[in-house]
């Protein structure tokens, strides 16, 4: 460990910290955008600036590493007024209708005007005809006057996802990301960790915002990896997927295509919800109990007319790995064959 | 005379400190025609003539500044539109008041919190303006008229980019490479390198020595990373994308397929030209082959890099020496266009040490050393060797008689280590390979019995006063002969080219120091479709501005070609203006807390190494690559000049 101080206050950090760890080690706040515990420091956003002694210069907490008896000022006039300045420059051409903007709430942005009393558009609106543009994926739309560039999405979709289908067009005032269709993976990573409300989901229409609905923790049945997935339910319907906000998992705090987007069958009126039986072609509803009764009778005939091995299992990804284990032990201890295959993936 | 002459170059401007006549390193004058009025750049303002609007430059600045601004920070993108689109109203006579505090105050927190040089270093002229030339603003402001559109030069550099003899953008391809962006990280070095693989192994690295991060800590190893992500489209079985090109009708004529001759074909290529290479050997490469070892530089690199260069319409015909083969009369009668002259520097400079004419066994020069092992020979028998030479010549003989089974392997230099002007990795890469130094050591006689060389008698040195070189002068020791007893003695102490193959008669002028007399800038020999570039334009030099030479020969080619006259563009003499002010400053404190340690490729052990020719340094890892292309501080530098 070493020895630093930050606001007057000495502290020990990690030889290897950056100011910002270093800092929220030791419950020293210091506000950011752009930066995310899952992704390496961008950088890109400026808010975390904060003035180290010996330097001409504010730097960045998030980037700049500690050193032996550096000393740290995060809340000087400079350095408050360099993050209403950034503030300032973010809200340039933002719409400003929280009111109607799905991530009221949980934006980022909204909470640093609210934290550095940023009211209005005070730089004005610079004259670039912006529109929702084409994106990466159908499945979310991008709205580049809420997007703030802090390229957290670019970064999660090359470190995390190592899909690389995302980057800046163009220069200066008129920069916006821009995505390459034929290789993204609608993995919706670059959804989870945007920030503002640049990035929605097209896939429902929700009546109200997803991050205030009700988050009920499960494991994506998708396939065998066991992801833990949040889904957010109102009314007793199922209106959007998010991850964890903490790493958990084997996940990590991260989802593809299917568990993120792929929910539209949990409601979906050709579910099936109770066994059917078939019967002179046509199938009837029946109960639990009648259904195993008949698949039970059905197999014990076959095996007894012509052997176990004239039976085949065939489990699916979407069981557990507790089922699936239940399920061969079934053939195998059960039926007496080891006939039994399992589909791998959906 | 009394001129008008203001500088604030270097000079904060918030201080009234001591006036550094730095801005007077500045030309005056653009070419035989201009004067260069004012120059804006990344630390101030130089101006010549009163009369030019620093309201409207500094509007041109600013907006040039923000094209060039890559997005990815907010001050830069956004602070830079605002500033200009505030200048911009001023100028159409529109400004109030207001206007001039808010530019001051917005300019200072763009350069306190841009990401990078651009937003760093943008608004600096502004504040010198705002400071040393209030009144223009003042009265822009209060005269309310429109201020017309001067007429300027822009460019952008950085001091790695304008270090390199071939100016690559090494901002932009490094970041491409932290970006994980390797193809388009190559395809921004092969718009000034066509042999990204070669360079990244072997360059003298001039843009590490101009490295600003190394002012904080260590340089970034831009070397390592351009062979990262030529070894990364190798090994990934990629290929560049070539545009589709309309073949032109001349055809140019190419002497020697080195890295001069492959880039001029190269660069003609891209352009249409079709091109004939007249190579000597049966390799590509040139000095570049068999004059660098391949556990430095592994010949499949080379052969596909010239490879890509065939793809573009190049046809090299190996084993034709030009003056022995084919003459240069020959070459003009195929219906070449153009020829480039670009032979190598194969010849061997005499030491003046007794014995080395006698034709003894056991001699040999340095480059034909190289050149036989290069093709697979042990050309001198015996368990020792002694080699002459404090360059990287003379490290890659003894490095190759190491790996040639010599048991013992001696370097003889008759200065200490610290005068030689070998790459120091070079050198310790010599050590771990147990190759023995004597240093202050003069050879003066070759000793031989019945032909054969048996040993060296040399004179102890001792360091006098520094020479023109600045390297301090060896003197040697009167009665301290020596001998030291060995098999081979082999000298490799320079080289120079040999240009016998040009006629006298042809009227190409030489220089006396054996090259070819051509323009510095354009590569023509008198006005006349003949250019020349490399070792046989600047004597033996560096593999990057061989490639450079070749480069930019091809661009003048074409233009010649096309107009009739080729010219030095705009471009070229803006970047001889910059370099003249200096674009790296060795005593910059840059504004970042250093502490991030440059990744060092690993090597193979020295134990596995001498066993045979396999490439000693192994490039960077993904993670290697990215981790230290981050470490870049994107010191892009823009510059605007009034003519």
């Amino acid at each position: 460990m070493i020895a630093i101080t930050i606001d007057n206050r000495n502290v020990l950090a990690e030889p290897q910290d950056t100011i910002l760890q270093a800092a929220s080690r030791n419950g020293i706040r210091i506000p950011t955008l752009c930066y995310h515990k899952r992704l390496s420091p961008i950088g890109s956003c400026r808010i975390c600036m904060v003035e180290v002694t010996g330097m001409d210069k504010p730097v960045p907490a998030c980037t700049t590493p500690v050193a032996e008896g550096m000393t740290v000022e995060t809340r000087t006039e400079r350095v408050m007024e360099l993050r209403r300045t950034v503030i300032r420059m973010m809200l340039i051409n933002h719409p400003m209708e929280c009111h109607v903007c799905g991530a009221s709430g949980s934006c980022a942005l909204q909470d640093l005007a609210y934290e550095y009393g940023v009211a209005a558009h005070e730089f004005g609106e610079i004259p670039v005809n912006r529109r929702v543009k084409p994106y990466a994926t159908p499945l979310i739309p991008y709205d580049p006057n809420k997007c703030v560039l802090c390229l957290r999405c670019v970064h999660a979709c090359q470190e995390i996802k190592g899909i690389d289908a995302l980057s800046i067009a163009l220069r200066g005032s008129l920069a916006h990301i821009q995505g390459e269709r034929s290789r993204c993976i609608s993995c919706g990573e670059c959804w989870q960790v945007c920030p503002v409300g640049a990035l929605t989901q097209a896939v429902t229409d929700p009546p109200t915002r997803i991050h205030q609905m009700e988050a009920v923790t499960t494991t994506c049945g998708y396939c065998g990896v066991g992801c833990q997935m949040e889904l957010r339910v109102m009314d007793g319907k199922v209106w959007g997927v998010t991850a964890p906000d903490d790493p958990e998992g084997p996940n990590n705090g991260s989802l593809c295509a299917k568990g993120r987007f792929g929910f539209d069958f949990i409601g979906h009126p050709d579910r099936l919800t109770v066994p059917l039986i078939r019967e002179g072609g046509r199938f009837r509803e029946a109960s639990w109990e009648e259904a195993l009764a008949y698949a039970a009778r059905k197999l014990k005939e076959i095996c007894a007319s012509h052997g176990p091995d004239a039976v085949m299992g065939f489990s699916s990804a979407r069981c557990t790995n507790e089922e699936n284990y239940l399920f061969q032990k079934f053939l195998r201890a059960g039926v007496g064959t080891n006939n039994v295959d399992h589909c791998a993936r959906l | 005379m009394n001129r008008f002459f203001f500088s604030s170059w270097g000079r904060d401007p918030d201080k009234t400190g001591p006036w550094e006549e730095k801005g007077l390193l500045f030309p005056a004058r653009f070419d035989d025609d201009r004067e260069i009025r004012a120059f804006m750049g990344w630390q101030g303002i130089i101006c010549r003539d009163p009369s030019v609007n620093m309201v409207d430059m500094c509007r041109e600045y600013i907006k040039r500044a923000q094209q060039e601004s890559c997005g990815q920070c907010t001050p830069c993108r956004m602070g830079t539109r605002i500033l200009g689109d505030i200048l911009e109203r001023i100028c159409q006579g529109r400004g109030t008041g207001a206007d001039l505090p808010a530019l001051k105050s917005l300019a200072r927190q763009i350069a306190d919190a841009s990401r990078c040089d651009i937003g760093q270093t943008a608004p600096i002229p502004l504040l010198h303006a705002l400071r040393h030339f209030r009144d223009q603003f003042e009265k822009a402001v209060r005269e309310a008229a429109p201020i017309p559109r001067g007429t300027y030069l822009f460019k952008v550099t950085a001091p790695c980019t304008s270090a390199c003899p071939s100016h690559l953008d090494i901002p932009g391809y490094v970041e491409a490479v932290a970006q994980g962006r390797y193809e388009a990280a190559l395809k921004i070095i092969r718009q000034d390198c066509c042999l990204p693989g070669v360079v990244g192994r072997v360059c003298v690295r001039p843009c590490e020595a101009n490295c600003r991060r190394g002012l904080a800590d260590e340089p970034i190893a831009v070397k390592t990373l351009k062979r990262f992500v030529a070894d990364y489209e190798l090994d990934h079985g990629k290929r560049p994308l070539f545009p589709e090109i309309a073949r032109k009708k001349q055809r140019i004529a190419i002497v020697g397929a080195g890295p001069a001759g492959l880039a001029c074909a190269y660069y003609l290529g891209l352009r249409g030209y079709p091109t004939t290479i007249y190579e000597a050997l049966s390799e590509p490469g040139g000095m570049a082959a068999v004059g660098i070892p391949d556990y430095r530089l592994p010949r499949h690199i080379l052969r596909h890099e010239a490879h890509l260069v065939e793809r573009l319409g190049c046809e090299i015909r190996y084993g034709i020496q030009v003056g022995k083969d084919i003459s240069m009369d020959q070459i003009l009668e195929t219906g070449a266009a153009a020829i480039f002259l670009a032979s190598g520097a194969h010849q061997a400079l005499r030491m003046r040490c007794q014995g080395e004419d006698a034709g003894y066994e056991g001699f040999m020069t340095g480059v034909v050393f190289l050149r036989e092992a290069a093709f697979g020979r042990r050309p001198l028998s015996g368990e020792k060797m002694v080699v002459i030479g404090g360059g990287n010549v003379a490290i890659d003989c003894v490095r190759t008689a190491v790996r040639l089974g010599f048991a013992e392997a001696v370097l003889v230099y008759r200065r200490t280590e610290a005068e030689m002007p070998a790459d120091p990795e070079e050198i310790r890469d010599a050590k771990d390979e147990k190759v023995a130094f004597h240093f202050l050591t003069q050879p003066i006689k070759i000793l031989a019995k019945k032909g054969k060389v048996t040993g060296l008698e040399c004179l102890r040195m001792v360091l006098g006063e520094p020479d023109a070189s600045g390297r301090r002068r060896p003197v040697p020791v009167e009665g301290s002969n020596f001998v030291i007893q060995t098999d081979a003695v082999v000298p490799a102490i320079g080289q120079a080219c040999d240009l016998s193959y040009i006629p006298p008669e042809s009227g190409i002028p030489l220089t006396r120091w054996k090259t070819v007399a051509a323009d510095p800038v354009t590569f023509q020999v008198d006005g006349r479709p003949i250019f020349a570039g490399g070792d046989c334009f600047y004597g033996p030099l560096t593999l990057i501005a061989a490639i450079a030479s070749g480069k930019n020969a091809a661009r003048f080619m074409a233009k010649y070609l096309e107009k009739g006259k080729c010219l030095p563009e705009e471009r070229d003499v803006m970047e001889g203006l910059i370099q003249k002010i200096g674009v790296y400053d060795p005593q910059e404190a840059p504004p970042i807390i250093g502490g991030r340690a440059r990744i060092h490729p690993k090597t193979l052990d020295p134990e596995m190494r001498t066993a045979s020719f396999d490439e000693v340094e192994r490039g960077f890892c993904a993670a290697e690559a990215l981790q230290e292309a981050s470490r870049c501080l994107r010191c892009s530098r823009l510059a605007l000049a009034a003519l």
